[in-house]
């Protein structure tokens, strides 16, 4: 698939500014935050998500239309996703002013926080995990390295060593994904022969491209990606996304200055897996490009 | 209207023989000359006489070769790929803003200009590549089965089916109701064995493809013996086949 860059900053940055406010509501319910925390982090979720949300607005060829998105959450992910992120993002201004105000919170408020963003995070990973036509996405894989992905760099700022075990858990399901990726048995049914009503193992190839030049569903579906490039590309995004976080973490805990450089490295990290993400992803209407 | 309706009165919908076709891209060139001629909406190209152009098109010819197992020989085929208006559309459920529709009172899927954010999940959604996004309008383009054709009163009624069958030299594509066990289309499925494109994908398409038919090892054997029996002719023709032999 095209690594479109507004799709990958919408789910980097959206995905960290909702792990944000999770973290901030877990924390609110367990009373172990002050006031000025909530105004402040939770006002850092509120930018980083937003500043997501635009990014995907901007990957819309109809704009004016975008706020239809929001009609069909009976079936699809990405109108959920669009209500219940500005939901959330409603509750999260609510929630800002009432403490602003009375310089107090309501602990059970963070429970809705934290289960309503974290929720958001889920039906962002399957607008992309509910596509048949990908299997490489298409397995419960996607909502974990996308919510985890959310929670570890949400609580880098906010917690010391629980943010060690969720970059720990992140980078465990990451792992899992590209190997689970990298597997022959993911397109274990169709082949070029069931795409032209074939057996699978027929052999078949094409012998002359059935259109002059690029189109839409080559330039949007058809990426490639050279292997070799793809390999060093997995290990930079894990040095900068798990190793030198985790390692910094271990090294000066609690060092607010250096939690801004380890979250750099943790969302460069994720933006590098985003693009992997897209970029090795196979859509089944390559086989009609073999 | 994401959710899929029953559709348990007709399912309209194409049968394409794949034994006929002889890929000459007739369907391709109606197809785009029929839905750009409707004033507002149009299939757009870009560059159409410069350096890479790029274009929307509903319907694509592609050519592919298959190694035939018995005979080891290489036979070519031409395969017509657009919208199956399947039964389970994956493409319309994904649909945000509802945009995306399947019609209930006869299977085609549609999609409602008005209302499409050109997001393109409907196309990544689809296995088959059957949706293509319109760069120029911003909207996603489809085969609507000619909509505009079948029902029109205008037509004459050996023209209301889709401009692709309708244009086809060698009627190679069949348009009816896979509903209904009496129609051409469903006859010549059970005859001829009709087949799914990726069944796997359980999307259900209403159309169906009729595979070449295989050479067999007797026939394609034959063709070189024919010709190399002509050397026993008898008559005039042994009389020139001695003849030329001399030189």
């Amino acid at each position: 698939m095209h690594p479109a860059p507004s799709i990958i900053l919408f789910t980097v940055l959206s995905g960290f500014g909702f792990g944000i406010i999770s973290i901030v509501g877990l924390l609110q319910f367990l009373n172990q935050i002050s006031t000025v925390d909530i105004v402040i982090f939770s006002g850092v979720g509120l930018f980083f998500s937003i500043i997501g949300l635009i990014s995907s607005f901007f990957h819309l060829a109809n704009k004016k239309n975008a706020i239809k998105s929001m009609s069909q959450w009976q079936t699809s992910w990405l109108s959920r996703e669009a209500i219940s992120s500005i939901f959330c993002l409603s509750i999260v201004v609510g929630n800002i002013g009432w403490v602003f105000v009375r310089d107090r919170y309501i602990s059970e408020v963070g429970i809705i926080l934290f289960l309503l963003s974290s929720f958001t995070i889920f039906t962002t990973s399957m607008i992309y995990a509910q596509l048949k036509t990908i299997p490489s996405w298409n397995n419960m894989l996607t909502p974990a390295i996308f919510i985890f992905a959310a929670l570890a760099g949400g609580s880098i700022l906010l917690m010391d060593y629980a943010s060690l075990v969720l970059l720990l858990i992140f980078g465990v399901f990451q792992v899992l994904f590209w190997h689970t990726a990298d597997q022959s048995f993911i397109y274990k049914e169709t082949s070029i022969g069931t795409a032209l009503g074939f057996s699978k193992n027929e052999d078949i190839r094409s012998f002359d491209v059935a259109h002059t030049s690029r189109n839409y569903l080559l330039n949007e579906m058809v990426y490639k990606v050279a292997r070799k490039h793809a390999i060093k590309i997995r290990y930079i995004s894990f040095f900068s996304a798990f190793v030198l976080p985790m390692s910094l973490i271990l090294i000066f805990p609690g060092n607010f200055s250096v939690s801004i450089l380890v979250i750099g490295s943790h969302l460069v990290g994720v933006y590098f897996s985003r693009w992997l993400f897209f970029a090795e992803a196979k859509h089944s209407v390559s086989f009609y490009y073999n | 209207m994401t959710k899929l309706p029953k559709c348990e009165d007709k399912k309209l919908g194409l049968l394409i023989d794949l034994d006929t076709c002889v890929g000459c891209h007739g369907c391709v060139v109606s197809c785009k000359e029929w839905n750009s001629s409707g004033g507002e909406k149009q299939l757009s190209d870009i560059n159409s006489h410069q350096k890479d152009p790029v274009g929307t098109f509903l319907n694509r010819v592609h050519s592919y070769e298959r190694e035939n197992s018995c005979t080891n020989e290489t036979e070519t085929f031409y395969f017509p790929r657009s919208c199956l208006h399947c039964e389970d559309a994956p493409c319309v459920t994904v649909c945000p803003t509802g945009a995306s529709y399947k019609r209930e009172e006869d299977g085609i899927v549609l999609v409602n200009e008005d209302d499409c954010m050109g997001c393109g999940l409907c196309a990544w959604a689809c296995p088959y590549g059957a949706r293509e996004l319109d760069l120029v309008s911003g909207v996603m383009k489809k085969c609507t089965l000619c909509v505009d054709r079948i029902y029109s009163e205008d037509l004459s009624p050996e023209d209301r089916v889709p401009v692709c069958v309708k244009s086809c030299p060698t009627g190679a594509r069949a348009f009816g109701d896979f509903n209904d066990p009496n129609s051409d289309v469903s006859k010549k499925v059970k005859e001829r064995g009709g087949v799914d494109l990726m069944p796997e994908m359980q999307t259900k398409p209403v159309n169906k493809y009729l595979l070449p038919r295989i050479k067999s090892k007797d026939f394609v054997g034959s063709v070189g013996s024919v010709v190399e029996e002509e050397t026993d002719a008898t008559g005039l023709l042994g009389w020139v086949d001695r003849a030329l032999s001399k030189f």
